[in-house]
This record gives structure tokens, C-alpha cells and sequence, in this order.
């Protein structure tokens, strides 16, 4: 099939039979159709950063077997699949430009080809005016749209997010996220992005799964039954809230969980 | 996983020290080098030696002293440098200065005030040790948290009570690092001098026993000043461990 | 005020002299110490010292440098091999190295290879320790973003690993240098036939103690050249952190 197919992951960390081996996921299975965006959401230590890894082919799962497009996983595909990572993962000693760059060339892609989708992901994001700036020299939100027009340069069908918007002020994540839907609107890609708030799930996904505490489980699968790019009303309505609700009574138990467990990893 | 990489580790130890076993019974020159063996059986005989083991005291007693009055005088000279701006301003340049001039070229200066006994070589291990003890209480004056600082003048402290709550506790901690600093430094003053005095204690023997060609005592007698070097630094670092253990962030 | 008080010290040094408080065998006024530079560097035998010193400390800095960078990248990059091997060489390190040139003077003489011997020891120290260091710093987050885009290993080295571990690795070239030129320095003064080092205990053996704080004043130039030049080169390669 088209998309992702996500079939009985496990993962677990540390030994067998070693008595702090964790066990983060349990039998993950999800089907992510082409063009959507699909939300990963669950307390600390769930494991689903671990899932995205495993998708992206940076970790081997203990059990099962991830497919894209109908071929399985085995090892990072650049050339279908991107990645945002959570922290700073822009290299700070080259420019914006240099890192959009160095990410063309790890790729492979043609010589040619480097500057001009260098430029073309620069205005997407509305970065240009910032392409000879080192990292350090931007705030959090502007490192994280040249994170992703990294990412957008290598234009791959699928997009994964590993809470990008995590570091960040609270305002300056509803903007990126608008920016974000509209992007999306405008590429199709598949998306999978981990977060842990939930009005940020709710606003962007198309679905959302819900995981249970450590080992971390699907619970839920909800829809978000919206079209993008998504309004800024779309932010304030009622739809938003009763979801945003649901997904609230879903986790609050197992955040609870997780916390007793000691689970912040 | 941790116990595992100490094993790994005495392996490697123990493979070293079987390598050089070997290859200094196969290969060496016995002008030269000696196997571990021998010069293990020969360090044992050296303790027995009392013109050898009177040396060794006399190299820990010109430490010990040139440890405190490096320490002692360091802290001396730093309080009035790390408290006052003033002070600082003036002397700072001066003691960078000084700090700047390659020690052991000054050698043959301290020999010629000192003679060739103990004077000089605590002199020189004061000199090497003292500016460690120095900078790292001037830095750690001026790095004295401002927080606690503006909570002391909320609570109305005089510059007086200041310096007494709160400057000098959180100088603490950064003395045993200047402490610790300061031993190697100590260690290097005056080991320098006892190797370039070569007519009494460590000196003279090491030239001795390499005019004579007698690897293995040169090795041994190496071996007990090195025991006595690492003595020393796993003593001051364990003193700065346990007397920075209220600091929150050891790293800086 | 700084200024101000240095002139001070200097004018202090000048009248204790000039008033035969200060003994000019031990310290000779500033003036026939200028003096005294003046004919040294004219002499041409303190360029041969010079030089012999400096092509010492080149060697000795090769040897370490090499050694050193080779296996602190073959330690660094495994977080086992670290664990290992960095308390080994943090303990040995702690050894005060001076301890070795009755060695070195034993294996090698007393000509220059002992204290290239000194030197390349003294320098493999802070080397081997901060590439250790260095590289296994290397930000697993960068490693795995360019991964992810598909980077190879001789890319990954050099866009990755290698940038990352550039600032720690070269402040311990850094250090190896100096403290290269000053076990060179130690060696010279101990036990030497030549290089800076032994013309000043020369000239002070010899009485001339205007001459020696001659030969002293070239040495803490030498010092102070290589500690603004490798400053500068550490600089240059940190320039993203600054910029």
C-alpha cells in the first residue's frame, strides 16, 4: 500500500533478563495513509520517539516490521524519508544555507540541483534574508523553520517530526504550526509528528494516536475531521475544544501512570 | 557495563606490563632498561637503602612545606585581589605578568639566592604552585553568585557580613580546586630543582644511578616518586570532592 | 592604573639597583638587562639556541600530535574503548612527567632527543585527552540528523564529528605546545649542550646575569609568540560560536 505501515513494533532498551531493561512500545501497529498527518501523543517514556526512529530507520525495533510504500525499513532512506528533530539539530558551525546544503549532499542529490532547492525550501519557511546566519545567531522558532527547511529541501513524500516545536514559547508554536498546515496543504506529505500537547495534536493532525504509559501502547486512534491548511478559527472553535477535551480524559490517568512511574526519560 | 571496563581495563595493565617483561628480557639492553621484575626486587632493596629513603623524606617534607606556604600565601595574596576591584585592577596585570614567565628558566636565579638545599626547592615548588591557588580564588570572588549576593542586601547585610556570609563560603570549594591545582604544580617546582641539584638528594642519585648504568634502580627510584606524586594528587582531589559536594553544578 | 602600576614596578626595580638595595649578581637593573639583550641578539648565538629549541619543540610536537590525535580518535569514537582507556591515561597524566627525563637522559643522551623525548611526552598528554574528549562529544543528535539525510562515513567525519570536536581537540593542541615548549625548556635547563635553556644556566653559571635575563626575556618572548599565534589559530577555528 501507499504510506506507512506500522505492524506489531516492539522496542525495549537494555538487555535481557538485565533488571533496568526498559520496555518502551508494545506492539505498535498503525496504518498511515499517503498525504495524511498523523499525531503521536502519549506521557514521557511511551515510546513514541522511539516509533519515529524505528520509521525512520535510525533504531531496529526488537519485533516487527515498518513499511513504506510496501518495502520494509532497514535503514535511514533519505531519499523518501525526512526528519525535525527535537533538539537543535542544525550543525552550528555551518550557515542556514551551508546546513540545507550539507543535507543535499549527505543525500546524494545532484550538484545542480543543491542551490536551487536550497533556495526554493529558504522561501518556503521565509528564511531568506537569514541563509548567512549561523545558528546560534537565531531564536528558537527561526532554528526550527531552518530545521525544516532542511528537511523540505530534500523533498521527500514523507515527513517525520520528533516534537520540533517543543523548546518553544508558547506563541511562537501556534505560528510555526499554523505555518506548518499551510505547508502541508500545499506538498501532501505523509507526516508523522510526535508532540506532547495536545492543542498542537489537535490543531495540525488529520489523525491522532494516543498512547498508554510505559510500555507504551496504541489506546485510541481519534479523527480530526478537517480540512488544511487550518484557520486560525479553527484554533478557537468548539471542535477543537470537545476534542481537545477527549484527548485530556484519555491521558490524564496514564500521565499519571507514567509520572509514579518515574518515567521521564 | 561499568565493572566490565575496569576489567578491560587491568587487562590492559597487566598485558602492558607482561609486554615490557618480555621484550626487555628479549631485546633490551640491560645498560639500559630492566624488566618490571627487576626492578620491582630492586625498588624493595632502594627502601632498605637509608641514604635513598632520607632523599625520599627530604623531597616529602620540602613538599608538604612548599604545599602550604603556596596554599596559605596564595589565599594571602587572592582575598585582597578577588574583593577589592581596586586592588585587583593594580596587581592583577603584575601576578598575570609573572605568571607568564616560563618558570624553569629562572632556575639557575633561585639556586644562586637559595643554595642548593631545601630552601630552593621549597622556593621553587612555592612558585610553581602559588598561582593556581591565586587565580582560581580571584575568579571564583568575582563569579560569586549575584543572587545570593542581592538576597544578602535585601536582607540589609553590611559589605562587612557580605563578605563573611556569603563571599568567602562560596569561595570554598574553588580554594580545593586551587588546592588540587596547586599540588601538581608543587609537585613539578620542585622535582625540577631536585633533578637540577645534582650534587644531594633525588638529584644526585638519579645521576648517579644513570652514570652507573643501573636501569633498574633509576626505574625504581622513578616508580617510588611517582607513587609519592600520585599520593599526593589522589589526596587533594579527594579533599575537593568531598569539600565540593554542597555545589550543585561541579562543572562549572 | 594597570599601566601605571607595572611602570611603578619597573622604576621600583630600576632605584633598588641603581641604590645597590638589589644585588646585581642575582637581579641587574633593567637598563643593563636592555643592555645586555641588545649584544645577545646581535651575537647570533641566540638565534642558533633559538632555533635549536624551537626545531626541538617542532619535533616533539609532531610526535605528539601525531600519536596523540591517532589514538584519541580510535578511543574517542567508542564510548567502551573511554571508559577504558581515558581513567588510564588521566591517571598516568598525573604523574608528573619531568619524572621521566632521567630516562629519556639514560635511553638518549644528553643531546637534543631527550628532550624531544620531554617534550613529545608533556604535549601527548592534553592531546590524547581532549581528542578523547573531543570526539566522543560528538553531538549524537547531529550524528543522527545526518544520518537520517543519508550521510556516509567520510561525510559524516567531516561534517559531523570532525567540526564538533575541532574546538576541544585544538585547545588541547593547544596546550601540548606550550607545555611541549616548556618540558623542552625544563629538559635544556637540566641536562642539555644547547638551546635556550642552556645558555641561560650557562650565562648564570658563569656570572653574567644581565646576559642570562637576556636569554630570559627571549624565552618569554618565544613563549608568548606561540601562546597569541596558537590563540589566534583556536580562534579562527571557533569562529561560528562568535560570529
Amino acid at each position: 500500500m501507499e504510506g506507512i505501515s506500522i505492524r506489531g513494533i516492539s522496542q525495549a532498551f537494555g538487555a535481557v533478563g538485565d533488571e533496568r531493561r526498559v520496555v518502551a512500545l508494545e506492539d505498535a501497529t498503525l496504518d498511515i495513509p499517503a498525504g495524511e498527518l498523523v499525531c503521536l501523543i502519549g506521557p514521557s517514556g511511551c515510546g513514541k520517539s522511539s516509533l519515529l526512529d524505528i520509521i525512520a530507520g535510525l533504531a531496529k525495533p526488537v519485533a516487527g516490521s515498518v513499511t513504506i510504500d510496501g518495502e520494509p525499513v532497514r535503514g535511514p532512506l533519505p531519499k523518501r524519508v525526512s526528519f525535525v528533530f527535537q533538539e537543535n539539530a542544525l550543525f552550528p558551525w555551518l550557515t542556514v544555507y551551508d546546513n540545507i546544503l550539507a543535507g543535499l549532499a549527505f543525500q546524494g542529490a545532484p550538484k545542480d540541483e543543491r542551490r536551487p532547492r536550497a533556495d526554493e525550501a529558504l522561501t518556503a519557511v521565509g528564511l531568506e534574508a537569514f541563509r548567512a546566519h549561523y545558528p546560534r545567531q537565531l531564536s528558537g522558532g527561526m532554528k526550527q523553520r531552518a530545521q525544516l527547511a532542511r528537511a523540505l529541501a530534500l523533498q521527500t513524500e514523507i515527513l517525520l517530526m520528533d516534537e520540533p516545536f517543543a523548546a518553544l514559547d508558547e506563541q511562537t508554536r501556534l505560528v510555526l504550526g499554523e505555518d506548518l498546515s499551510v505547508q502541508l496543504s500545499r506538498t501532501r506529505k505523509t507526516i508523522v509528528f510526535v508532540t506532547h500537547s495536545l492543542v498542537e495534536a489537535v490543531f495540525l493532525a488529520d489523525r491522532i494516536a494516543v498512547f498508554t504509559a510505559r510500555p507504551g501502547r496504541i489506546k485510541t486512534v481519534l479523527s480530526v475531521d478537517e480540512p488544511h491548511p487550518r484557520a486560525p478559527s479553527f484554533m478557537t472553535s468548539p471542535k477543537l475544544a470537545e476534542l481537545r477535551n477527549t484527548l485530556y480524559e484519555l491521558l490524564h490517568d496514564e500521565a499519571r501512570k507514567a509520572m509514579e512511574m518515574g518515567a521521564e526519560v | 557495563m561499568r565493572g566490565n571496563a575496569g576489567a578491560v581495563r587491568i587487562g590492559v595493565i597487566v598485558l602492558l606490563v607482561l609486554l615490557w617483561e618480555l621484550l626487555a628480557r628479549r631485546f633490551g639492553n640491560p645498560l639500559l632498561v630492566a624488566p618490571p621484575s627487576t626492578t620491582l626486587v630492586t625498588t624493595i632493596a632502594l627502601l632498605g637503602d637509608p641514604q635513598v629513603t632520607q632523599a625520599l623524606l627530604a623531597a616529602l617534607r620540602e613538599l608538604a612545606i612548599a604545599f602550604v606556604i603556596a596554599v596559605v600565601a596564595g589565599l594571602v595574596i587572592a582575598l585582597p585581589l578577588g574583593l577589592s576591584t581596586f586592588w585587583r585592577g593594580a596587581l592583577l596585570p603584575l601576578v598575570l605578568g609573572l605568571y607568564a614567565v616560563p618558570q624553569v628558566t629562572v632556575l639557575p636565579l633561585f639556586v644562586r639566592i637559595f643554595g642548593l638545599g631545601p630552601p630552593t626547592k621549597i622556593a621553587f615548588g612555592v612558585t610553581h604552585g602559588i598561582f593556581a591557588v591565586i587565580l582560581t580564588v580571584i575568579a571564583a570572588a568575582r563569579a560569586v553568585d549575584p543572587h545570593l549576593l542581592r538576597a544578602a542586601t535585601s536582607l540589609g547585610a553590611t559589605r562587612r557580613q557580605m563578605i563573611v556570609a556569603v563571599v568567602l563560603p562560596s569561595l570554598v570549594p574553588s580554594l580545593f580546586t586551587g588546592m588540587r591545582l596547586a599540588m601538581s604544580g608543587v609537585l613539578l617546582g620542585v622535582l625540577l630543582a631536585e633533578l637540577y641539584v645534582s650534587t644531594t638528594g633525588i638529584g644526585f642519585f638519579t645521576q648517579a644511578f644513570t652514570n652507573a648504568f643501573a636501569p633498574a634502580k633509576l626505574f625504581g627510584l622513578i616508580l617510588l616518586l611517582a607513587a609519592i606524586a600520585i599520593a599526593l594528587n589522589e589526596l587533594t582531589r579527594m579533599a575537593e570532592r568531598r569539600f565540593s559536594r554542597w555545589r550543585e553544578n561541579p562543572a562549572s | 592604573m594597570q599601566i601605571g602600576c607595572v611602570a611603578l614596578a619597573f622604576v621600583a626595580w630600576q632605584t633598588g639597583s641603581s641604590s645597590g638595595a638589589l644585588d646585581p649578581l642575582i637581579l641587574p637593573a633593567p637598563a643593563a638587562v636592555a643592555a645586555a639583550l641588545g649584544t645577545v641578539l646581535r651575537s647570533g648565538t641566540v638565534w642558533a639556541a633559538l632555533g635549536l629549541t624551537l626545531a626541538e619543540l617542532a619535533l616533539a610536537f609532531a610526535f605528539a600530535a601525531g600519536s596523540g590525535l591517532l589514538i584519541g580518535f580510535a578511543i574517542g569514537r567508542s564510548p567502551f574503548a573511554v571508559r577504558v582507556f581515558d581513567p588510564l591515561l588521566a591517571g598516568l597524566y598525573a604523574v608528573p612527567t619531568i619524572l621521566l627525563f632521567p630516562l629519556y637522559l639514560l635511553f638518549f643522551g644528553i643531546g637534543p632527543p631527550s628532550k624531544i623525548a620531554l617534550g613529545a611526552t608533556m604535549a601527548f598528554f592534553p592531546i590524547v585527552l581532549s581528542t578523547i574528549a573531543g570526539f566522543a562529544q560528538v553531538s549524537r543528535v547531529h550524528l543522527a540528523a545526518a544520518q537520517s539525510m543519508g550521510a556516509n562515513a567520510p561525510q559524516l567525519f567531516r561534517y559531523v564529528m570532525f567540526p564538533d570536536a575541532f574546538p576541544i581537540v585544538i585547545a588541547g593542541l593547544r596546550m601540548g605546545l606550550v607545555l611541549g615548549f616548556l618540558a623542552v625548556l625544563g629538559g635544556e635547563t637540566l641536562t642539555s649542550n644547547g638551546g635556550l635553556g642552556h645558555e641561560i644556566v650557562t650565562m648564570a653559571e658563569s656570572l653574567e646575569p644581565a646576559k642570562m635575563f637576556a636569554y630570559i626575556v627571549v624565552a618569554i618572548a618565544a613563549a608568548s609568540a606561540l601562546n597569541l599565534l596558537t590563540s589566534y589559530a583556536e580562534l579562527r577555528g571557533r569562529r561560528h560560536e562568535t560570529a
